[in-house]
């Protein structure tokens, strides 16, 4: 005959984790990111005798595209997918626009805008719904759609052509020396669509989704939906990157390889900005960031005198070095 | 008085050729704490996941107060008033708390003050839940099963590697549920607990209920004995025979040696010793170490203190194939773990042979044919599906995983319950085998949640609980013995 | 856990299709290269069986290292800028004799193939990631090798045996390169299916915690794999130099996304554990006739791309029809 010990001893609460080392934990790589970047921008501008609005202006605008589709590559990214084919969409909205924009007042130019947009996500969303229908992985199917994208792309616009409204291009890029705009814009995006997103229950179900794909249907979720619904998201982005293309550029250029070294950059710039290619984790800034970083790299080099061909090396090795490193950092906590 | 809260009548599940579930009857009354025990394996999971809607069941009736219900889903079941809380609790690791209870739609504030009710209102729910340790997460499971305030609590194994003042909390909501004329059905390997707080219990034993009764009349022992049931005897003197026959060397020295060695606690490891030619077998409930301690054998983990000697020398593996090359090998009960699911047959018990450089070249084909069928034949692998590992039956995939170390040879095999979820034939194709090797000369530690295996096949008995050996028995020790054991409690002796 | 046993009868002729896909790869080359040649008559003379495979070769080498890592569960996307690197340094160095060039043309693969391999293995990159970098920093070797002063300036010439073996004819339909080519499919075939590293990356792409529980040490096998998917990639350099007749910093690229696609196509699922070379082989063979059919059709650079696209998908969609090879 025994009975149940009885409890001498209180099991003490877990001891909650400061607000600090919170932050630091989970935020501390973009934190990380955004330092380098203050760094970078300040160096830069230590280049520059007259650093002002028209270098800003070009650094923000100059970015934006890459921004935009890091972005697109996040929201997939963390889905627990990857997408192959946002350098594509995004030459294929920009011909698009460029092809109808042309000669066209603001008014129906905005109209394009906003159809171009909701072109994209709907053809996100169908790459998105065959990969989750068919099986097929992500890469893939994204990369067979990256040459349906491109080829349609061609079919709208047969060589470099199109043109857009100047009116327009103000208001989306700024003129010569207005940052205004393109940094407004940035920002009212990461605002007021992706923190709404985030704090959402589809936003939670993404992260759930990429996290672990058994639980989140164990849970109750619908992971196919969630899943699609974080391609139409990134085709948002990529939409707009490519609106941001015709608006930066005046016209559209239905060239591949464009879309092709776009995309591969989108995946670094995610994974430098902290968000780890398995899903799950990680937020849209600090990819935005690290596009911004990355993008500083060459205009560096130029003001210190070295051969911008050098920022290429620099680019593919600091992306190996900084996720080498990431990798070692990661591997105890990621241990499952 | 009134029906049933709970009705199951003959409810049946098979996964292909594996019968879980034969018929089970189960009757809960409203205001009632009942227990639902038995054996690993002997088909409460099941059972659990049919009546929360995580499975359907093939055949039978599930009713509640009186009306029967089909469960299809996890929703539907909540929506019936029969809510779980698992061993695993479902929450995202990534997510904090709060996010995972938005998910599920449950309302923080209502969470909140279930957690204040069981005195645990401190715990912060912004945390990332693989930043809480696992009892809280249990606790917090709960409290959010509580929210949908279900008629029928169905706690599978909450009270397992839960300290006992958490525990106490536990049995405060069961008292309160029962107050309130709602159930509680408590699964559960702490007959202890079992017997001073359950009302009923109802005992499973290979998939179909054998006894429902008071579980303070009789004590743990009617309890025992119901769930190991009368089968065994018979067997185990076969087994015994062949001990006798077996001529052992008492004074060769040890082939493995384990010495404090230091699992999950810092202040008490575990210790033994096998020789050549012996069985070690090893009994534990869930979740008292035996896991890692196979896994620091193995060389696959390192432990925090203590050591290890094989054949007299110390193993300080960072990598299994540091054990491997003393010929320390593992056979893990995860199939999934240890197989090469897309690879046929004959690459999968080949691999051990390629895990050196040296070995990278071109394969002898016709002697990996000879190792290969020489495995096969003596295990009597089944190769009709030889294409893909992933379409064999269970017993021929654990067979495989035997299989590779008979071709790649071994000196001391780490067997972690190798006949889980394994149909009757060909478990004891597996007890003859493991005796066979034995025989030929090798050291064996076998790790079972099946007690009465340490009868049929075993030379010793050894209980590990939380951490530390806790008792070492003769294989002729009953399973009564075992089971008390494995409890943490005083075996008396005869 | 589940417990399925075969039923042989129903599964047999799905098993032959898993088992033996080059049987339908094959069928599927010749109905196109029948089709094909129904549009463009060239292709049922010797010097159109020539050309086609003569425009495979490269393509098949470069899709013979997505192949390899594949099968690991990775991917290169270094491989053409090491091919474009190589070839540009043997053509720099011709001038050193063919033996000299040839070796530091493969030494290149071989420090790439390294510095993947670690990075990948040991410190556990994701390979898209790290060969993705890879790829920036080759090509900023190269682009500032070629500048001014730089190391790669100076004059090329291609090697005279490059031009012979790469665009030769050995008799007939049969180009230079297909000896090449056959030798390389060779060894890999023989490699990944004779050989105890053959058996190891198959495991590791299957199964890498299975590996690790019988003894294998994963990074040697990673290690082992980008090293020949370098070097895999270097000798597809020389070859198609060899055919364009001269080198440039880009002439590869095209190839990187259809290398994969012959893989995919070939059978080799991008998960790991499952493929190998000779549907490979066959793939790569399917995408240059369809390239072909696409450009006598006459259609447009943009109904080719889409096309393309689609019947990758299409392709790929039926591979996991069929083998019940999910996405994870």
């Amino acid at each position: 005959m025994t009975a149940t010990p009885r409890a001498e001893v209180a099991t003490p609460l877990p001891r909650p984790t400061g607000r600090l080392e919170r932050f630091a934990r989970r935020q501390g790589w973009v934190v990380g990111v955004a330092v380098l970047l203050g760094a970078l921008i300040l160096w830069r501008s230590s280049q520059i005798p007259a650093f002002g609005a028209f270098e800003v202006r070009g650094i923000v605008a100059g970015t934006m595209t890459l921004a935009l589709l890091a972005m697109a590559q996040t929201v997939i990214v963390i889905s627990g997918g990857i997408d192959l084919s946002v350098g594509a969409m995004m030459v294929l909205t920009n011909c698009i626009a460029a092809r109808l924009m042309l000669d066209q007042d603001l008014g129906p130019v905005v109209l394009v805008a906003l159809l171009v947009v909701a072109v994209a996500m709907v053809l996100s969303g169908i790459i998105g719904a065959v990969a989750v229908v068919s099986g097929v992985p992500d890469i893939v199917v994204t990369l067979a759609a990256s040459f349906i994208l491109a080829g349609l792309a061609l079919i709208v616009l047969d060589g470099p052509g199109g043109g857009t409204n100047p009116r327009f291009q103000e208001l989306l890029v700024g003129g010569f020396d207005q940052p205004l705009p393109a940094t407004l814009w940035l920002a009212g995006i990461f605002l007021l669509v992706w923190v709404p997103f985030k704090r959402s229950r589809l936003g939670i179900a993404t992260y759930a989704v990429g996290s672990d794909r058994a639980a989140a249907f164990l849970s109750g979720l619908n992971v196919g939906r969630t899943r699609v619904a974080a391609y139409v998201m990134g085709g948002l982005f990529s939409g707009l990157a490519g609106l941001v293309t015709t608006a930066f550029t005046g016209s559209g250029e239905p060239r591949a390889s464009i879309g092709a070294t776009a995309t591969l950059t989108s995946v670094a710039a995610v994974v430098l900005g902290g968000v780890a290619l398995m899903g799950g984790s990680g937020t849209l800034l600090g990819p935005v960031l690290a596009a911004f970083c990355l993008a500083l790299i060459a205009p560096l080099m130029l003001g210190l005198g070295w051969d911008p061909n050098y920022a290429e090396v620099a680019r593919g090795v600091i992306i190996i070095v900084v996720v080498m490193i990431g990798g070692l950092l990661q591997v105890p906590r990621r241990a499952r | 008085m009134s029906q049933p809260l709970l009705q199951t009548t003959a409810v049946a599940k098979a996964f292909g050729p594996v019968v879980a579930l034969r018929a089970v009857d189960l009757s809960v009354a409203p205001g009632e704490v009942h227990a639902l025990l038995g054996a690993n394996g002997a088909g409460k999971s099941t059972l659990v996941k049919i009546l929360t809607g995580v499975l359907r069941n093939d055949s039978g009736t599930v009713a509640v107060n009186g009306e029967p219900v089909l469960l299809r889903s996890p929703t539907e079941a909540r929506a019936r008033g029969l809510a779980p809380v698992y061993q695993d609790p479902a929450l995202i690791r990534d997510l904090t708390v709060a996010q995972n209870l938005r998910l599920t739609g449950v309302e923080v504030a209502d969470v909140r003050r279930e957690l204040a009710a069981m005195d645990l209102d401190g715990l912060d729910l912004d945390e990332q839940v693989r930043d809480i340790p696992l009892p809280f997460l249990r606790m917090l499971d709960l409290a959010r099963a509580l929210v949908f305030d279900p008629q029928l609590l169905v706690l599978d194994e909450i009270t397992a590697a839960l300290p006992p003042d958490l525990s106490e909390r536990v049995f405060a909501i069961m008292g309160r549920w029962k107050k309130r004329d709602r159930s509680v059905l408590f699964i559960s390997h702490r007959l202890a607990e079992v017997r001073e707080h359950c009302d009923m219990c109802t005992v499973l034993r290979d998939g179909g209920n054998v006894a429902s009764f008071h579980p303070g009349e009789g004590g743990e022992s009617q309890i025992v004995a119901a769930m190991l049931g009368e089968a065994s005897a018979g067997v185990r003197d076969v087994a015994r025979e062949r001990r006798a026959a077996r001529e052992r060397n008492d004074e060769e020295a040890p082939r493995l040696v384990v010495r404090d060695l230091l699992i999950d606690r810092q202040d008490a490891g575990v210790s033994f010793e096998v020789r050549a030619g012996e069985v070690l077998g090893l009994a534990a409930l869930e979740g008292q170490g035996q896991d890692r301690l196979f896994e620091i054998l193995s060389g696959n983990a390192r432990a925090a203190g203590g050591e290890i000697l094989v054949d007299g020398r110390p193993l300080r593996a960072r990598h299994p194939y540091d054990a491997i090359r003393r010929g320390v090998v593992l056979v893990p009960s995860n199939r999934l773990a240890a197989l090469l699911p897309q690879r046929p047959i004959r690459e999968n018990i080949a691999i051990p042979l390629f895990n050196r450089v040296r070995r990278w070249g071109p394969i002898n084909t016709g002697r990996e044919r000879r190792q290969v069928s020489e495995a096969v034949t003596r295990l009597s692998i089944d190769t009709r599906a030889a294409a893909q590992a992933r379409r064999l039956s269970g017993g021929n995939q654990q067979k495989l995983t035997i299989g590779r170390w008979l071709a790649a040879g071994f000196r001391t095999l780490l067997l972690f319950d190798p006949t889980r979820g394994i149909d009757v034939g060909t478990k004891h194709q597996i007890y003859d085998l493991v005796r066979e090797l034995a025989d030929a000369g090798a050291a064996i530690v076998m790790f079972t949640s099946e007690l009465r295996e340490i009868g049929l096949v075993c030379d010793r008995a050894a209980v590990l609980h939380n951490g530390a050996i806790v008792a070492e028995l003769p294989p002729t020790a009953s399973e009564t013995d075992l089971l008390t054991a494995a409890h943490g409690l005083e075996v008396t002796a005869v | 856990m589940t417990t399925v046993v075969a039923d042989p009868a129903v599964r047999d002729w799905r098993q032959t299709l898993v088992d033996r896909p080059a049987v339908v790869l094959s069928g599927v080359l010749l109905l196109l290269y029948f089709v094909t040649g129904l549009v463009a008559p060239g292709m049922f003379t010797p010097n159109g069986v020539r050309s086609t495979l003569l425009l495979a070769c490269p393509l098949a080498i470069l899709a013979a290292s997505q192949t390899l890592c594949m099968l690991t569960g990775g991917i290169d996307l270094s491989t053409v800028m090491t091919a474009n690197f190589a070839a540009y340094v043997a053509a720099n160095q011709s001038s050193q004799g063919p033996l000299a060039a040839l070796s530091l043309a493969l030494l290149v693969g071989l420090a790439v193939g390294t510095v993947n391999g670690v990075g990948v293995g040991v410190f556990k990159v994701n390979p898209l990631i790290m060969t993705l970098g890879m790829a920036s920093v080759l090509l900023g070797v190269v682009t500032v090798g070629l500048v001014g002063d730089g190391f790669l300036s100076g004059s090329t010439r291609l090697l005279p045996v490059l031009r012979t073996v790469s665009s030769g004819t050995l008799f007939g339909p049969v180009p230079n390169n297909v000896l090449v080519w056959a030798l390389v499919a060779a060894v890999l075939i023989f490699g990944l299916s004779r050989t105890g590293l053959g058996r190891a990356v198959y495991a590791v792409g299957d199964n890498p915690i299975a590996c690790r529980l019988a003894g294998v040490r994963i990074w040697q096998v990673l290690l082992a794999v980008y090293v020949l998917s370098a070097l895999l990639a270097a000798l597809g350099g020389l070859l198609f130099s060899g055919i364009s007749g001269s080198v440039g910093p880009d002439q590869t690229n095209a190839y990187l996304l259809p290398s994969v696609a012959a893989a995919v196509i070939g059978g080799t699922s991008i998960l790991g554990g499952v493929g190998g070379y000779t549907g490979t082989i066959l793939g790569a063979l399917i995408l240059t006739v369809l390239n072909r059919l696409l450009l006598t059709l006459d259609t447009t650079e943009a109904f080719r791309q889409i096309l393309y696209g689609l019947i990758v998908l299409a392709l790929a969609w039926v591979y996991v029809r069929l083998t019940g090879q999910r996405g994870a």
